[in-house]
């Protein structure tokens, strides 16, 4: 393998664990409530706001970054409780509808609180390369794909390992089930959300460095988020992360080796890939069939 | 006289008013009155097509204003290369057309929201194909023609000429889709967006109607790209922006669902939105829309159309809470069809 083929995967995998945080948290959203928020990545942008302001008050990068991801737990949660509650019984249609009007209003939001013109955020690693096999790669890119890493593995504790994961998991299967053996459904809900704006957060403080922070720096992410949830199987998390590098690596190679899509229409090579994919498994790589009894 | 005859009585009055209030239009108000008006027509196409396949078939979309783009790229492409009109407005209508077929064919095996994920690709891969091949799109400055003069014989205004254009095949589509929209068609897409079992049940296959749906509102989007084209002349990436993507969806959820005048009123609250707007703030035309979108989703979901429910509500006999679908389908065929095949599985598409 030569440098340059390490050094476009290595970065592959480093855009591809953004788009797997927000379609973690996209997959997160569904599994508890059913709907598709296409809100996430604005909710996102809000959260890392709020670490932009705490870092340009003076506070550490570090801590204001930990603390706006820590807020954004209650802020999910009370995105949930005052609006999304409200359509929780109504038809899918409606549910996507309502999504899209939290994300034009958040973002409608940023815009009239910040402003809509780029800011510079600081980034939680060091700029600079290690050389890994004589080829330079970023620490950025590096500390990315780690943290996400992380991020994935506890999560999976979280899910298999802990009662909160279990009630979580029963929840997201069958609602009315779940109320019978005493789990408290709403509550879990609210949880299932605050987990997701966090996710998001997380993708939204890794990314605004690299893209400067901007109330639509999240859209591109959102659709290769959405993307990726598709291509893994809107309702299997494992499928949303490894399509999503799958995603980041394939951008980056086709971007580099095929001429004809170069940099510019590199983001249409894993929309088509999805098309492509969807034609022959329409619940996606990792998804499982849904069977309906009527 | 009861109320619907009044209504009835109203009406023969009011659409032959509206008929020659448009046909005197050029003649009585000011040239940007008129502008804005033909713009109004245009984008109530467009949105006429969206709410075929999201408010009728009940699949949500974020791609029309690819198509409108699509169409609009069609109609320079053709005019720079001396294309008679004809073969022009052809070519605008089923370029986007065939486009929105292939991309169903994979898409509409998607149930529920899914849909909505992959319509989003395409104004996303609007932006970089149209800087992609600058020859034909003219790049990043977009491509400006000049075209639909007014024949001599007509002794018109080209403005006004173009005015009559865009309204005349307007309301020709407009028609097509009312009649298109109270028959078989429409309670099939009504049958397929309530209940895809329910349809499969009765015979009426989800994924053939949701095709259907989604290539007539691609050739709507593509006529609308052609009108726009009529009057503004000029095309640039721009139009595939993500934000009017989404406030085209927002604008036809305002304005009503399954609903043909809803469509009109989508296209007005498009077009006047942003220009009541421009006058406080241009920057906070998302802020609104969202606001509204969310305001109507609460209060009244069939959207500005459905208003009258509103007042429904507080009256001592309050009518049957309806969906908020305008047109009520016939669900007793339905019902049994459902319990005749009760005990079968249907594995989902």
């Amino acid at each position: 393998m030569d440098g340059r083929l390490i050094q476009l995967v290595l970065g592959g995998f480093a855009t591809g664990s953004i788009y797997a945080a927000l379609a973690l948290a996209i997959v997160l959203v569904n599994r508890a409530t059913g709907m598709i928020n296409f809100a996430q990545g604005a909710m996102a942008v809000f959260s890392t706001y709020l670490a932009w302001v705490l870092v340009t008050s003076g506070m550490p990068p570090l801590v204001a970054i930990v603390v706006a991801v820590g807020i954004s737990f209650p802020f999910g949660a009370l995105v949930e409780k005052v609006l999304i509650r409200r359509f929780e019984l109504s038809d899918l249609q409606t549910a996507v509808v309502v999504s899209i009007a939290l994300f034009m209003f958040i973002t409608g939001l940023i815009g009239l609180f910040w402003g809509y013109g780029t800011k510079q955020f600081p980034s939680l690693f060091p700029a600079g390369a290690v050389q890994v096999g004589g080829v330079p790669i970023g620490i950025q890119s590096i500390g990315t794909t780690i943290v996400v890493l992380a991020m994935v593995v506890a999560l999976q504790l979280l899910f298999k390992g802990t009662k909160l994961g279990l009630a979580l998991r029963a929840v997201a299967d069958n609602q009315e089930s779940s109320s019978y053996s005493g789990i408290p459904v709403k509550f879990m809900l609210l949880v299932g959300w605050g987990l997701a704006a966090t996710l998001g957060a997380l993708a939204g403080v890794l990314v605004a460095p690299k893209v400067y922070l901007n109330p639509i720096m999240m859209d591109q992410i959102l659709v290769y988020a959405l993307a990726a949830v598709v291509l893994g199987g809107v309702n299997s998390p494992l499928g949303a992360v490894v399509a999503a590098w799958s995603i980041g690596i394939i951008e980056n190679l086709a971007g580099a080796y095929v001429s004809f899509i170069g940099d510019d229409l590199k983001i249409a090579v894993p929309l088509i890939a999805m098309f492509l994919i969807l034609l022959v498994r329409p619940q996606g790589l990792f998804g499982h069939k849904e069977v309906v009894r009527v | 006289m009861t109320k619907l005859a009044r209504f009835r009585k109203l009406k023969r009055l009011y659409i032959p008013a509206f008929v020659v209030l448009l046909a005197i239009s050029p003649f009585v108000f000011a040239s940007y009155v008129n502008f804005q008006i033909a713009m109004i027509a245009v984008f109530a196409v467009a949105i006429l097509g969206l709410n075929i396949i999201t408010g009728y078939t009940g699949q949500v979309s974020l791609a029309q204003t690819a198509f409108v783009g699509l169409g609009a790229y069609t109609v320079a492409f053709g005019v720079n290369h001396g294309w008679p009109v004809i073969v022009t407005f052809v070519a605008a209508a089923l370029l986007p057309a065939l486009v929105g077929f292939l991309v169903a064919l994979p898409a509409a095996r998607l149930r529920g929201h899914s849909f909505a994920i992959v319509s989003i690709a395409l104004p996303i891969v609007g932006i970089p194909l149209a800087l992609r091949f600058p020859d034909i799109t003219g790049g990043a400055f977009g491509s400006s023609i000049s075209w639909m003069n007014a024949p001599t014989w007509m002794h018109l205004a080209n403005d006004d000429f173009r005015f009559y254009v865009v309204i005349i095949i307007a309301t020709v589509f407009f028609l097509l889709a009312k009649n298109l929209m109270t028959g078989r068609f429409q309670r099939n897409f009504a049958v397929v967006r309530e209940d895809e079992l329910v349809a499969a049940a009765m015979g009426v296959s989800p994924y053939r109607h949701k095709v259907l749906a989604f290539t007539i509102a691609s050739m709507y989007g593509g006529i609308a790209g052609f009108l726009y084209m009529t009057l503004v002349q000029f095309v640039s990436p721009a139009i595939f922006g993500f934000s009017l993507a989404l406030q085209l969806l927002a604008a036809m959820i305002i304005g009503g669902r399954a609903s043909i005048l809803g469509s009109l009123l989508g296209g007005a609250l498009y077009v006047l939105l942003p220009v009541l707007i421009g006058q406080v703030d241009a920057t906070q035309t998302t802020l609104l829309y969202g606001a509204v979108l969310l305001v109507i989703l609460l209060v009244v979901p069939g959207g500005l159309v459905r208003i009258g429910d509103l007042f429904n509500r507080f009256r001592r006999n309050p009518p049957k809470d309806q969906e908020w679908a305008a047109p009520v389908i016939d669900t007793s065929p339905s019902e049994s069809s459902q319990a005749a095949v009760a005990p079968l599985s249907v594995p989902k598409p």
